[in-house]
């Protein structure tokens, strides 16, 4: 790095108040915990049955593809 | 890496949750640590770091027990971090961006003000999410390039150039409102 991409850094550090404090304050654990209880978001099985039909009427019938889109 | 550390893994990706938890309480800090050194917000880090063992659980299946942990956990760390960049670039302004957030706090220079730093602050926003990591890690951070290569999944030289990439356009866009430094 030159004088000026110094400068540039040193203005950089002060603009962002110097590196960050890096130390967890607090254990995490709990949090995990919650995050692992929660059920992972499904998507049900009538969702993909539409997703198959409106992808198979496009195939059926292209036409209707700029219809689709302009409802979009 | 030592015979216990290696069971722990094996354990760990058959779904023992205690083997999970000794792996989250040994590497949460380290996660944590590298996180808010990107996003430089406390919350959002926290909450990044969940995510960051979330996904670490689910693909558990998928992990080489023979591999290092730390790296593999940074690797997806650093991943949801740019994720986290690039959607909250789009929903807050760029005056409000990662530098003005920061958790830091540093005696102001008087030969540089409160507008400065905001206009400093609004021209880092503009860079691209991946040129501001790099950036942040190598000049805010100085952080070992070799660390930051590993993190990002890229060269040494791949890093320099994000850099350098990063700097050339900060300068232009600090031009653009006046500031040279």
């Amino acid at each position: 790095m030159n004088e000026r991409d110094e400068a540039l850094k040193e203005l950089l550090k002060y603009a962002a108040g110097g590196p960050a404090d890096r130390e967890l304050k607090r254990d995490l654990w709990p949090k995990m915990l919650r995050r692992l209880e929660r059920p992972a978001v499904r998507v049900p099985w009538w969702d993909w049955a539409l997703g198959a039909a409106l992808f198979l009427c496009l195939l059926l019938f292209p036409d209707t593809i700029p219809a689709v889109l302009y409802q979009l | 890496m030592t015979g216990t550390v290696q069971m722990e893994l094996e354990q760990f990706t058959k779904g023992d949750i205690q083997a999970f938890e000794t792996l989250f309480r040994g590497y949460q800090g380290e996660v944590y640590g590298w996180i808010i050194r990107i996003v430089r917000d406390p919350g959002a880090a926290e909450d990044l770091t969940i995510e960051t063992f979330w996904r670490i659980y689910r693909a558990r299946a998928r992990f080489d027990p023979r591999r290092p942990f730390g790296a593999w956990a940074r690797r997806i760390a650093t991943n949801l971090a740019l994720e986290h960049l690039s959607r909250r670039r789009s929903e807050t302004p760029l005056d409000d961006g990662v530098l003005m957030r920061s958790p830091a706090t540093r005696k102001p220079d008087p030969a540089t003000g409160a507008d400065v730093r905001a206009k400093v602050a609004a021209a880092f926003g503009e860079l691209p999410v991946k040129l501001r990591a790099a950036a942040t890690l190598a000049m805010i951070e100085e952080a070992p390039y070799a660390e930051i290569a590993d993190a990002l999944g890229i060269s040494i030289n791949g890093v320099k150039s994000r850099v350098f990439r990063a700097v050339r356009l900060l300068r232009s866009n600090l031009e653009k409102r006046g500031v040279c430094p």
